[in-house]
């Protein structure tokens, strides 16, 4: 199959929608995600933002009376025609709540997919990769001499640091982020928060977040959705400056939630 | 007096009372076995002749439950492993896919299963056996010599034309019988994992049987092997289904033909008319309340491992 024109982008969702049932969750969505820089998508709840995730790695599929329409290219090849075990590889996602495999070890969390996929082809590979995922994750110094507890015996921010960890041991090309600091304190937000500017390096970042000021604060480009409809979209600081939309200000201004 | 204190005082008495009603019974029924049957084993020759010799016959002095429980623990362990290789899967169905419209009527099927008689399945398994016996003979006969004569004779006891009655079909009697339990204990196990974990088991796993064979086992496994073991415990435990497929048998004997079971010495020997059979009745009890309370006591140790 030809590769999509707009292949400059590494994401390119054209014209989705999406129902359940005959409820729209998603209405003529069109979105450019930029490469190796972090996408906020911020709205209120119910606007569609952690739907449009499930979309770009398929969990929506799980799902039966999901309805897809549209399409949506990474790196210009529409990902309904690619293997989902290729895709799921390359574009991996970090939810809200924090959930490492509790009966597994912190080593055989992020071992795990690693184990699943047949990615590594030894014993001293495997180790390899774990301990450069929890490096890019900053959890290694903090775990190096208890690679073997159970992972349930982290504090929760290290436990979604080793959900980090476990998705970058894919080596993906975009992570997707489903308000993954929802549940942690300021400290651990503040950490992670500077983990993915730390990660956007290498890795295409989309983040769903509730709070504005988390997408001011890291993001390089946001779009904001309204009842599963984008409004407007563009380089944070301008949207945040200067919104061409009364909803888009009012949103940002804390006068819509 | 603060009466709102009083009136809570006797309503948790009330329920301490009632538990210990709903305890005592099971209590009472252990600790009379125990009792009869340490005595019946004593009386009997002692422990390792009661769990090795045959069942006494009505003027002997000792005897035991050696065939039975061989044939218990062997129809069970079939049992248990059939029971499980289908459960399993189609607990794994009626809990993981409830989306398929097939997997309601899997689940409707389970839970009339589970309230079968148990005695109807057994004269199921022998009526459509009797069906394909010949069949089944016409492989089953030139296997056990080909197997024998490369093994030894011992081999004839496992594998063989097999009579009408036989361990075979007791097995298959007793894997109807926990397929449901199994499927059940699955599929509530599999259907109370969050939401969240089960996205991130495929998201890691991309393929949805891996992530539900593997990752999502990887959550459940302590419960699912409590499920294993409780069904087990509960088949070694049943008569009814082998009524008309192991028939029962006195003597240590090929597996091929009528097989004895300590459920079914229980149910015989309780209603002699000569002592020791009787006793031997409640030392059978007591030896099949053991492997019953040890498989409890794993599983219980299991979920408590969580």
């Amino acid at each position: 199959m030809a590769p999509h024109p707009a292949a400059m982008s590494k994401i390119e969702i054209r014209d989705l929608w999406l129902s359940f049932g005959k409820v729209a969750v998603l209405q003529g969505v069109n979105l450019s995600v930029a490469e190796r820089r972090i996408t906020a998508l911020m709205g209120p709840s119910g606007s569609g933002k952690s739907t449009i995730l499930r979309v770009l790695n398929r969990l929506i599929e799980l799902i039966p009376e999901a309805v897809v329409k549209g399409d949506v290219y990474l790196d210009g090849r529409s990902i309904f025609s690619m293997d989902v075990v290729e895709l799921r590889r390359r574009v991996q996602m970090i939810f809200q709540i924090p959930n490492p495999i509790p009966n597994l070890s912190i080593f055989e969390n992020v071992a795990l997919g690693l184990k699943l996929n047949k990615l590594v082809r030894n014993r001293s590979e495997l180790y390899s990769r774990v301990k450069t995922a929890l490096e890019r994750a900053q959890l290694w110094e903090e775990v190096k001499d208890r690679l073997s507890s159970p992972a349930g015996k982290l504090s929760g921010g290290q436990q979604q640091r080793l959900c980090v960890a476990r998705a970058l041991a894919f080596e993906p090309e975009v992570l997707l982020a489903d308000e993954p600091t929802a549940n942690l304190d300021p400290e651990n937000t503040a950490r992670l928060e500077e983990l993915f500017l730390d990660l956007k390096k290498d890795v295409t970042i989309i983040l769903v977040t509730h709070f504005p000021g988390q997408a001011a604060r890291i993001s390089d480009y946001v779009a904001f959705l309204y009842k599963g409809r984008i409004v407007e979209t563009g380089p944070t600081k301008e949207v945040f400056t200067n919104p061409k939309h009364e909803l888009t200000e009012k949103y940002v201004t804390g006068k819509l939630y | 007096m603060n009466w709102r204190r009083v009136k809570n005082w006797l309503g948790i008495g009330a329920i301490v009372v009632l538990s210990l009603f709903a305890v005592a019974p099971v209590l009472s029924v252990v600790v009379s076995i125990y009792a009869a049957g340490a005595a019946a084993i004593a009386s009997l020759g002692g422990l390792a002749t009661f769990l090795t010799a045959e069942p006494p016959d009505p003027f002997a002095t000792s005897g035991g439950v050696g065939p039975l429980l061989a044939g218990t623990l062997y129809m069970t362990a079939l049992g248990a492993a059939a029971g499980i290789l289908v459960g399993f899967p189609i607990g794994i169905y009626i809990g993981e896919f409830k989306r398929d419209k097939l997997s309601h009527v899997a689940r409707g099927a389970v839970n009339m299963l589970v309230e079968f008689p148990t005695i109807a399945m057994g004269l199921f398994v022998y009526g459509m056996f009797s069906m394909v016996r010949g069949d089944v003979n016409s492989v089953l006969a030139p296997l056990s010599r080909d197997l024998s004569s490369v093994l030894g004779g011992w081999v004839t006891w496992f594998v063989g034309p097999l009579d009408f009655y036989n361990a075979y079909i007791g097995a298959a009697a007793l894997a109807i019988v926990m397929i449901p339990y199994v499927a059940l204990f699955t599929a509530s196990a599999y259907a109370s994992i969050d939401q969240p974990l089960r996205e991130a088991a495929y998201s890691l796993s991309g393929r949805e049987y891996k992530a539900v064979f593997t990752v999502l086992r990887k959550v459940v496994w302590r419960a699912v092997l409590a499920s294993f073991l409780l069904g087990t415990a509960k088949i070694a435990g049943e008569t009814a289904p082998l009524f008309f497929t192991a028939l029962g048998n006195h003597y240590y004997a090929p597996f091929t033909g009528p097989t004895g079971a300590v459920t079914l010495w229980i149910y015989e020997a309780a209603q002699s008319s000569y002592k020791v059979q009787v006793d031997s009745a409640y030392g059978a009890a007591a030896v099949l309340l053991t492997v019953v309370l040890a498989l409890f006591i794993l599983a219980k140790l299991l979920g408590r491992g969580r």
